[in-house]
């Protein structure tokens, strides 16, 4: 064995070279790409008097997360500001230290679309201490005076937007199936409410049965076919976010009941428009994510310069329902 | 051990009858225990059947098959891999690469100034080729740089995700039906298409299932499967070209994953990237389930397949009574931990019931 050692080893080295190269040619042209990379190191560009603003959303495999963070990138270097974009994967601790390396930074303003309620209040109180103001986008947290504002998108009221179409389109009757989002996010459960504030008025709506599909596509797809299997006699699935919707889209088409069914979703994705285009979502209520950002920033810099924002902590900003006859007029997650 | 380990067989065997009675009702519970999976699976169908007139129909039964046969064709490839005593994580990024190098070769693949549209069959050789050098990396570095398996493809589950969040850019590929001017068409037919009134996910599950059956019980590969998983320094020194066998099979599970990946994109008719993830898990718990021994060197193609049925039943079942899905992970989770249990169990009877048939044995002669 150890004889045959030297020799066994030049051929890898060779290979270790080659894989070297390889990597270090991916991670060239990975750089080389215009995107800002979603990961957890921050990616700095353009270097300006304003100062930095960090970014920090959960990850941009999420075209939702990624609208937001790109409109408040462009917002702030339109501003005069160095800009920070970093993603927290939704890990309360990966965020922390993100925070961290903001303070250390000396960052004028942290736009933050945060990773829990109760588990973002410690490293944000820390920002605040650190003299950093924190502007919450999205998703608010279980605490107040300590964040600078929290813009959320009412998701209530999206909900029953969303619901009331949907009523329409069944012509206030028929058997229909709800796919809730994954369970232990507030999210889920306030659409949820949102729906049964709407539906529970119309007595012949009849809600056959209720599953949660972890917001995700597969899961709803695979739910949805076994769902049909046991209740063929549907009219209609209301969705608590468009990945679930467009699921049950491909589950009822594979089954030929989606002429059938009217199908509704939540967030107001590029996907579910297209959907929307082709006849095959009836409606969905759209987040404004850019407008959030936009105005998250803007208030930062309002803030920055005069050290007020002038608004109140606490605002919402309205969902819009997207239907075939305004589809057109939307973009990712913004109007056109 | 030896001298009160046969005064007491001794004493206990006095009447030969009475060792033989025991001797074959051990070897009767050890048939049950052999057929554990099987008759967990019988079990599932009876209580859910009985629980729901949904449940045991045609229409439903296949719709659950066509289920299984995602987590079956990753399980078929993982088998493989534990077979062998490795393990490989990275089939679930594999899944989703393969979806997303899918919907971006449908869409159109850039060369020069030029647009190609490859045709369907062609996108699938592709995604094939790309699970397999993904599973041919995963093989190298075991095999080469002796990185242990679980790093390795730990590491590749990472690697294989980036890459297919980065040729998306995070997106997701939508209408992957194609255009009938470009000739590109058909795609759906994978994941929705009936040969025979089958859906194709199961014709390629029963495909796969007989090739790597016979792969494991004709080729010589089999053999020196088994031997590697079993005694990797016995087969070594008996001349069975380890290396080779431990790489091939990383080659296989890859593929695999790849093809179910295209299942999935096809079902859907478009890719995600993030698609696939934890699937490693449900694989590496049917194969469990099964009976084979992540030790290495024990398992069969019957026992994963029986595994990922029971698996995708049962959550197909919950799903029909409308168990709320926090339950549903409780549940999944305890028949996985149960499985091995009775492995173990079985492994003590198996013991006590050699020993009892080896008195019966010896007293036989008399």
């Amino acid at each position: 064995m150890p004889a045959s050692r030297p020799r066994r080893l030049r051929p890898t080295r060779g290979t270790v070279l080659a894989l070297s190269l390889l990597l270090g040619g991916s991670l060239l042209a990975a750089c080389g790409s215009d995107e800002p990379a979603a990961t957890g190191s921050p990616a700095t560009t353009s270097a300006t008097a304003g100062g930095l603003i960090a970014v920090i959303t959960p990850s941009h495999d999420n075209p939702f997360f990624k609208a937001e963070a790109d409109s408040a990138k462009v917002k702030a270097e339109a501003l005069g500001y160095e800009t920070s974009v970093a993603s927290h994967d939704d890990d309360p601790n990966k965020q922390s230290e993100l925070i961290d390396a903001a303070i250390s930074r000396k960052a004028k303003a942290i736009i933050l679309d945060n990773a829990g309620a109760d588990a973002s209040i410690g490293p944000i109180r820390k920002a605040a201490e650190a003299g950093i103001p924190v502007f919450l986008i999205d998703r608010e947290i279980n605490a107040t005076g300590i964040a600078k504002a929290q813009i959320v998108s009412n998701n209530s009221q999206g909900a029953q937007l969303v619901a009331q179409s949907f009523v329409e389109a069944m012509k206030s009757k028929g058997n229909y199936v709800e796919l809730v989002g994954k369970e232990s996010d507030t999210n889920a459960s306030v659409r949820s409410k949102g729906f049964a504030d709407v539906i529970s008025q119309y007595p012949d709506m009849k809600r056959v049965t209720q599953e949660s599909a972890n917001w995700d596509q597969q899961e709803a797809f695979t739910k949805m076919e076994t769902i049909i299997q046991k209740n063929p006699d549907i009219q209609g699935v209301i969705a608590g976010n468009d990945t679930m919707a467009l699921g049950a889209v491909a589950a009822l088409k594979a089954a030929g009941l989606l002429d059938k069914v009217e199908v509704v979703g939540f967030d107001g994705s590029p996907d579910a428009i297209a959907a929307i285009k082709a006849g095959e979502m009836h409606a969905t209520a759209l987040q404004p994510a850019a407008l959030g950002a936009e105005s998250a920033v803007e208030q930062a810099d309002a803030f920055i310069k005069t050290g007020s924002t002038s608004k109140e902590e606490k605002q919402s900003i309205d969902c819009e329902l997207v239907t075939a006859e305004n589809a057109d007029e939307f973009g990712v997650f913004a109007r056109k | 051990m030896t001298a009160p380990a046969t005064t007491q067989t001794a004493t206990e065997a006095a009447p030969p009858a009475r060792a033989a009675l025991r001797a074959r009702r051990l070897s009767l519970l050890n048939v049950a225990f052999e057929l554990r999976a099987f008759i967990a699976l019988a079990v599932l169908i009876v209580v859910f059947g009985l629980l729901s007139d949904s449940f045991l129909t045609v229409t439903n039964l296949i719709t659950m098959t066509k289920h299984v046969a995602i987590n079956g064709v990753i399980a078929l490839g993982m088998l493989l891999v534990i077979l062998k005593g490795g393990i490989d994580l990275s089939v679930g990024s594999i899944v989703g690469l393969s979806g997303v190098v899918a919907g971006e070769l449908l869409q159109g693949l850039q060369i020069g100034g030029v647009i190609a549209y490859p045709p369907v069959w062609v996108v699938i050789v592709l995604c094939v080729a790309v699970g397999t050098a993904v599973g041919a990396l995963n093989g190298l570095l075991v095999t080469r740089f002796n990185v242990a398996p679980f790093i390795a493809t730990l590491g590749m589950l990472y690697v294989a995700r980036g890459a297919a969040m980065l040729i998306s850019n995070g997106a997701t590929y939508p209408n992957l039906g194609g255009d009938p001017s470009l000739g590109n068409t058909g795609f759906h037919l994978l994941g929705s298409g009936r040969p025979l009134g089958l859906p194709t996910a199961i014709w390629i599950m029963i495909i796969l299932a007989v090739a790597v059956a016979l792969l494991l019980a004709k080729a010589p590969f089999g053999r020196w499967l088994y031997a590697t998983g079993g005694n990797e320094r016995a087969a070594e020194l008996s001349g069975v070209p380890v290396r080779r066998v431990k790489a091939i099979v990383y080659v296989i599970s890859g593929a695999c994953a790849a093809i179910a990946g295209l299942i999935i994109a096809s079902e859907l008719t478009s890719a995600a990237p993030q698609a696939g993830e934890t699937y490693e898990l449900n694989a590496i718990a049917a194969v469990v389930i099964g009976g084979a021994a992540l030790s290495g060197g024990k398992g069969n193609v019957r026992g994963t397949l029986v595994g990922a049925f029971v698996i995708g039943f049962l959550a197909d079942g919950l799903v029909i009574l409308g168990v709320s899905t926090f339950w549903q992970m409780v549940i999944k989770g305890a028949v996985i931990i149960l499985a091995v249990v009775l492995d173990q169990v079985q492994q003590r009877f198996k013991r006590r019931g050699a020993a009892a048939s080896a008195v019966v044995a010896s007293e036989q002669p008399n």
